[in-house]
């Protein structure tokens, strides 16, 4: 930007007369395009207070996110996996799922199950000792639906059927079908390393 | 008017020792601010110290930068122009020295203080009481020497610097007073009257509008007389300077909510909030423009002349951070962005680059006038300039991706939009760890920057002789008695009462029942549609009645204060009218057992709210890693509320019971032991410090006092209830092999942590008790 003379060249350039320890006012018109954005934003809040507040055309945020809920339980339903004993421990015996549970489980259920799933703050894995039942399936529903009586958060809701299916079947891979289940009835962990 | 001709001589004293007090505070808010931007990414940078820990030293960084820096930079400039602008000495040496020492008296106690984890547990809000007391006595000194200078004043107009300092006088006064009414337990500890979504909502339109009439208004008046006199150019625009204040100071107030957009506060505030920040967007602006356009006709000063160079680009970071606000505002976009570090990077660009850089362009221009000598080095002002820039470009680069990228993946969904794509906060956290190193970098630049001016300041200053200025008066009469406004004058007259009216009238079509409604809708069309068709035919007459207006300092005052209270006493008046039990619907929160009362409030002393949210919003992404959305009632009782701000970790309104006692124990004693890859901080002393049981009898009576239903319990049953609450968590841990003692403040705090999320569920809308 160039310099511009101080010369008047209309009423707009004018000073204003009177002056603030030397510091002078020009009193020049509102840029258009700051104005129109103001007026913009107004309009706006007319609109959307009219279209939430008073006509209620749209949803408040609970009804919003309930209806939002409420559709990905319906695909959540449709898409449920129709699990069986059987066929988890067929997952078990498959190299990609295991690996995928695999990795699942180390991220997620390590901190309290330990990687090598001897247990620590959650109980341990591949002993056959089971607290809420040690087949296939049961192991699955623990897992969705967590104990939290003991600090099983339900992990359902956060991972999903499938990461919870694969996670299950890394877990079997370290057991074989038709070995013993015995019933415990709760974990102590080993004192700390 | 008499020919009598007298010499005043400005104290410039008290600027010198703002300034001083300036440039030795600012450093020091940097330099903290270093400090917990490398504990984020070096967990082991507290040395297992309590008080060298983040949630200690963060609320000491905003405090120090926001009331000891900017305050401090804030003072010396009112100070110096307003002395100018109304050709009068400041009113009272004393006031005035007063006002410096008390200041800076609450810095250094707010220095010891916060370490030690005395906190009132809201942000930019966390000193405790007495400190509190003495921040207003020292504000209504300030308002008494800036008032009493006015009234004093040769000078019969206000200029718009001065309009600006009102507001912020009188806004701050208001905003502090209402947002620390608390009752004491003892001389160290309060609890705010407010509790949950009262608290909440207070709390941000305090903590909102902390940074529009701390950070934004008096700075505003600062760069309309520091610029235009460095500039040696003309204002732009005096009826912009008019329109953007009015509008800028009205509705500033309004926006606070924003802050709790998707939260469980109730939606009307939350629309309210989204669409006053949106039509502040224009105001902000307008400040923006009058500062660049004003240095039409200097900009090439700008290559040799640092000032103008701090100035221009402190001016356009304004104008960005004022577009990024509104933006953030948006519902949608506040459900990416915030608890991010995107909120982080907004209010960095605000202060790095409007506060820090206009700071920094005030003290160059005003050391060479105050000490009578020469910048010591124009070049080492450059070179500041360069780094801070360098360094605000870094830092608000490296956090908007770091905003934008963890957000992404927090909502991130997969399978259907049914699962989360990140289940574990972790690897978002971890993803952005170089992003967080890189803030790092760029906030070491700045401080860099900022160590040069010290220095520069240093040389300068030493063996000059600090000079006061002096201007030649004529003694004026009194105004004459028809400049004088007076109160029929101020308030019934067109343009006054056709804005409030037509506010009211709006305001009456935005939340009146529908007859109400449609009423309101009518008087605001009516008012609209005269006022226009009168400022059309005589709008010289509004003009000529503003003219008089800034001959009229209290009359000034008043219609300021009536434009900033009406939007503060909307939206806060009627959540606090309302009976609490009637703000509930669904869920009641439990009242806390008195052991759980302890491990909350060590909760708050270590500050944990500042990374660890407790508001599941009404957002799927939210809801799906964290539970159901939180309901008004599950805060209720929490005095103060602890919905947080950002989370550097996840939110914890529903972790109650989802781990194992021993899960909080091993994670408190090594976060990574559980969580590998965690920044967050070991809290070895909370197993090694008691509980503060023997002060709970007078918390629990104070909480009673403020509506939370405590039976009648004595000492004793409280000290019983304690035992009996403290064993059975000992035990249980004992149980998982973990041997801790029922006394230590670990277990209270497990307590606190187990019961967080437990609520009851009612019928909707009870009536109240």
């Amino acid at each position: 930007m160039t310099p511009k003379s101080d010369q008047p060249q209309n009423a707009e350039e004018a000073l204003r007369p009177h002056t603030f320890d030397g510091i002078q006012e020009y009193d020049k018109r509102l840029p258009n395009w700051w104005l129109v954005t103001f007026y913009a934003t107004i309009i706006f809040w007319v609109g959307y207070w009219f279209y939430y507040e008073r006509a209620h055309l749209g949803p408040d945020n609970a009804h919003a996110v309930e209806q939002q809920l409420a559709a990905i339980e319906a695909v959540r339903l449709a898409a449920a996996p129709s699990l069986d004993d059987a066929s988890l421990w067929k997952m078990s015996r498959n190299a990609t799922f295991v690996e995928a549970g695999r990795t699942t489980f180390n991220t997620i259920c390590a901190s309290c199950h330990t990687k090598e799933l001897t247990g620590a703050i959650g109980p341990n894995l591949i002993d056959h000792l089971w607290i809420h039942g040690g087949r296939p399936t049961e192991i699955y529903n623990t897992v969705t639906n967590g104990v939290l009586a003991k600090g099983m958060p339900p992990w359902g809701p956060v991972l999903g059927a499938k990461k919870i299916t694969e996670a299950v079947a890394y877990v079997l891979s370290y057991h074989t079908e038709g070995e013993p289940i015995l019933k415990q009835d709760a974990w102590v962990p080993p004192p700390p390393k | 008017m008499s020919e009598q001709k007298i010499t005043i001589e400005y104290n410039d004293k008290i600027v010198r020792q703002f300034l001083y007090a300036t440039v030795i505070w600012g450093a020091v808010g940097m330099l903290v601010g270093v400090i917990i931007a490398s504990q984020l990414n070096f967990w082991q940078l507290n040395f297992q110290t309590a008080w060298l820990t983040f949630g200690r030293l963060r609320p000491l960084h905003t405090n120090a930068v926001i009331f000891a820096f900017v305050g401090n930079m804030m003072f010396a400039g009112v100070y110096y122009s307003t002395q100018r602008l109304v050709k009068a000495r400041l009113a009272s040496d004393f006031l005035s020295q007063l006002h410096f020492w008390g200041w800076q008296l609450i810095i250094v106690s707010a220095a010891i203080t916060l370490p030690l984890g005395l906190t009132r547990g809201k942000e930019y809000a966390e000193l405790i009481w007495p400190i509190n007391i003495a921040v207003a006595l020292i504000w209504v000194v300030f308002a008494v020497n800036f008032f009493w200078t006015l009234a004093r004043r040769r000078e019969p107009a206000l200029y718009v610097a001065i309009w600006f300092y009102i507001s912020t006088i009188i806004t701050i006064a208001l905003l502090y007073i209402v947002n620390h009414l608390s009752i004491p337990t003892s001389l160290l500890h309060s609890y705010p009257v407010f509790s949950g979504v009262q608290d909440a909502l207070v709390q941000w339109w305090y903590g909102h509008n902390a940074v529009a009439f701390f950070l934004t208004t008096p700075i505003l008046g600062i760069m309309y007389y520091f610029l235009p006199k460095a500039a040696e150019r003309p204002v732009y625009s005096y009826r912009l300077s008019v329109v953007h204040f009015w509008s800028l100071v009205f509705l500033y107030i309004w926006a606070g909510p924003h802050h709790l957009l998707n939260t469980a506060l109730p939606d009307w505030l939350q629309n309210l909030g989204m669409t006053f920040s949106l039509m502040l967007w224009a105001p902000s602006w307008g400040g923006m423009l009058n500062g660049l356009l004003t240095l039409r006709g200097a900009w090439h000063k700008l290559r040799t002349d640092p000032v103008l160079k701090f100035f221009a680009a402190g001016v356009t970071f304004y104008g960005m951070a004022t577009f990024e606000g509104p933006l953030l505002a948006i519902k949608s976009v506040n459900a990416l962005g915030h608890y991010t570090d995107w909120i982080i990077g907004h209010v960095h660009a605000g202060t790095l680059g409007w506060n820090g850089f206009m700071a920094a362009g005030m003290i160059y221009w005003l050391l060479p006038r105050l000490w009578n000598k020469p910048l010591h080095s124009t070049a080492l002002a450059n070179l500041h300039f360069w780094l801070g820039m360098v360094g605000i470009l870094l830092y608000i680069g490296a956090m908007w991706t770091s905003g934008i990228t963890q957000g992404l993946m927090l909502n991130a969904t997969t399978e259907g939009g049914t699962v989360l794509a990140y289940p574990n906060f972790l690897d978002t956290l971890n993803s952005i760890r170089w992003l967080m190193l890189m803030r790092l970098i760029g906030g070491g630049f700045y401080l860099t920057g900022w160590l040069l001016l010290a220095y520069n300041f240093f040389r300068t200053v030493r063996g000059a002789s600090p000079v006061n200025g002096t201007i030649e008066v004529y003694e004026e009469p009194a105004p004459a008695a028809d400049a004088r406004l007076g109160f029929m004058g101020t308030f019934f007259n067109a343009p006054t009462l056709f804005c409030l009216l037509g506010i009211g009238f709006s305001i009456l079509w935005m939340l009146g029942t529908n007859l109400v409604s449609v009423f309101g809708l009518a008087g605001a069309l009516i008012c609209f549609a005269a006022g226009y068709a009168l400022i059309q035919s005589r709008g010289k007459s509004w003009g000529d009645w503003y003219e008089k207006l800034l001959l009229n300092a209290l009359p000034f005052t008043l219609l300021t204060f009536l434009a900033v209270v009406l939007g503060g006493l909307i939206q806060i008046v009627p959540t606090v009218l309302t009976q609490k039990a009637q703000n509930v619907e669904d869920r009641i929160q439990v009242p806390y057992t008195p052991l759980e009362l302890a491990g909350r409030d060590i909760f708050v002393r270590e500050g944990c709210y500042l990374c660890h949210s407790q508001m599941i919003r009404t957002l799927v992404p939210d809801v799906l890693r964290y539970g159901p959305y939180s309901r008004l009632g599950e805060s209720i009782y929490d005095h103060p509320f602890q919905w947080g701000s950002k989370r550097n970790g996840p939110d914890l309104a529903r972790v109650g019971g989802k781990y194992p006692n021993v899960w909080h124990l091993r994670h408190m004693e090594d976060p990574r032991s559980i969580s590998p890859g965690s920044n967050m901080p070991r809290y070895l002393w909370l197993l090694q410090n008691d509980t503060d049981v023997g002060a709970l009898p007078a918390k629990i009576k104070v909480q009673r006092m403020l509506g939370v239903p405590y039976g009648p319990l004595n000492a004793q049953q409280i000290f019983d209830s304690v035992g009996q609450q403290s064993k059975a968590i000992a035990l249980d841990l004992r149980g998982s092999g973990a041997y801790v003692a029922p006394e230590k403040e670990i277990v209270a705090l497990i307590a606190y942590l187990q019961c967080l999320g437990k609520s009851v569920p009612v019928a909707p809308k009870t009536t109240a008790k």
